[in-house]
């Protein structure tokens, strides 16, 4: 997960054409590889957050099926926790769409890194259905990867890859829901306790220093906003936040060397 | 039950599946965005940076919320238990951050689950 929200590759660093070596003989060789490399520890941690969502979403009283909907149609873990704590605190569903749009923009940056890695043929429209399946896994490991794959077999092993981090997350959501209901409460605390973990614990590989200052103050507006107000506290906390860092950026870090990368 | 009380007053019925389908076409809004954008954005374009900070604050809010002031069977944990077991998770992570997220996530979940055992 390491540097999966970084948005600042520089794009010109990415080799576009003709990678070194053949790695795959085929699309299907390349497609079949980015199934089995799914099935790494990237995958494990992406499959126990969706376990981790189907008991929060079983704790706090939603059905099997608006939990399970929401990780095949949205497919972002911190969104769809976002659109769970907004519904229970009941936010007006202008709000609720707002903050989880908010929270996905992270996929724009990086489509915008990944898919120009793809060969030109590929990009046409039906990338707008494989980008569906980009998430933070598939995400970190295309772009470790890509450089030793050849452009032209580059979109079968994304989709391979993607496919399977997407299709694993149904079964995971619903064997959270129904474990929360079976398994004693230690083991449900245990489950619920995965996803703010996890966020937590990738805060902590963040750069640069701009997003740094910004979880930091989210991390101190967080709680006064919502005791302020809560239903809307999330978009302002996100708001006020991040324009304060994104200030305090522009005015003071950027002109030190060395401080931005 | 907290849960049933925090569910009184939550969102129920078709307003809670208009908020989801609200929340699924936001977010293929942005995937789809990215695509439409990958021939010619700058993603060093200060447009970018602001988002990129409102992302990661609202993310940090969402997150000391869950921890700190969380609703459900979370709460009935003590709040010092909670941060201590972040604590030590974040220990473990920044022993050797490069590949410490799956041990730091297991020591965390199993503290939890060994909280909930023995109290």
């Amino acid at each position: 997960m390491s540097s999966s929200d970084q948005p600042y590759i520089d794009p010109s660093e990415i080799a576009l054409e003709g990678s070194a070596a053949e790695r795959f003989q085929s699309r299907e060789d390349a497609f079949w590889t980015g199934i089995r490399d799914a099935a790494g520890a990237p995958a494990m941690v992406l499959f126990a957050g969706m376990v981790g969502f189907g008991a929060m979403g079983k704790t706090n009283g939603f059905d099997v099926w608006f939990t399970t909907f929401t990780s095949l149609f949205m497919f972002a873990l911190p969104g769809q926790v976002v659109l769970l704590e907004m519904a229970i605190t009941g936010s007006s569903v202008i709000a609720i769409a707002l903050a989880v749009t908010l929270t996905s923009t992270r996929f724009i940056t990086m489509t915008v890194t990944l898919f120009p890695q793809f060969h030109h043929k590929d990009r046409n429209r039906s990338l707008y259905a494989s980008v569906h399946l980009l998430a933070m896994t598939a995400w970190a490991i295309s772009m470790r990867e890509f450089h030793s794959i050849e452009t032209k077999h580059r979109l079968s092993y994304f989709v391979g890859l993607g496919l399977i981090c997407w299709l694993i997350s149904v079964p995971g959501t619903i064997l959270g829901f129904y474990l929360a209901g079976m398994v004693p409460p230690a083991i449900t605390l245990g489950l619920v306790f995965i996803n703010p973990l996890f966020f937590l614990l990738t805060f902590t590989e963040v750069n640069p220093w701009i997003n740094r200052i910004a979880l930091m103050l989210g991390c101190i507006f967080g709680p006064i906003f919502f005791i302020v107000d809560r239903d809307t506290s999330l978009l302002t906390s996100g708001l006020v936040a991040g324009t304060i860092a994104y200030f305090i950026d522009r005015k003071f870090l950027r002109k030190k060397a060395g401080i931005i990368g | 039950m907290s849960a049933m009380d925090t569910m009184a007053n939550a969102l129920s019925g078709w307003g809670l599946w208009i908020a989801l389908v609200g929340a699924c076409l936001g977010t293929y809004f942005c995937r789809a965005i990215g695509v439409l954008l990958s021939n010619s954005i700058n993603q060093d374009s200060e447009l970018f940076r602001w988002i990129a900070a409102v992302t990661y604050a609202m993310v940090a809010a969402l997150t000391v919320r869950l921890i700190v002031m969380p609703l459900g069977l979370m709460a009935t944990v003590p709040l010092w238990i909670r941060i201590l077991i972040c604590a030590l998770s974040i220990g473990v992570m920044v022993s050797k951050p490069s590949k410490r997220l799956v041990p730091a996530l297991l020591t965390g979940t199993l503290l939890m689950v060994g909280y909930g055992v023995i109290r």
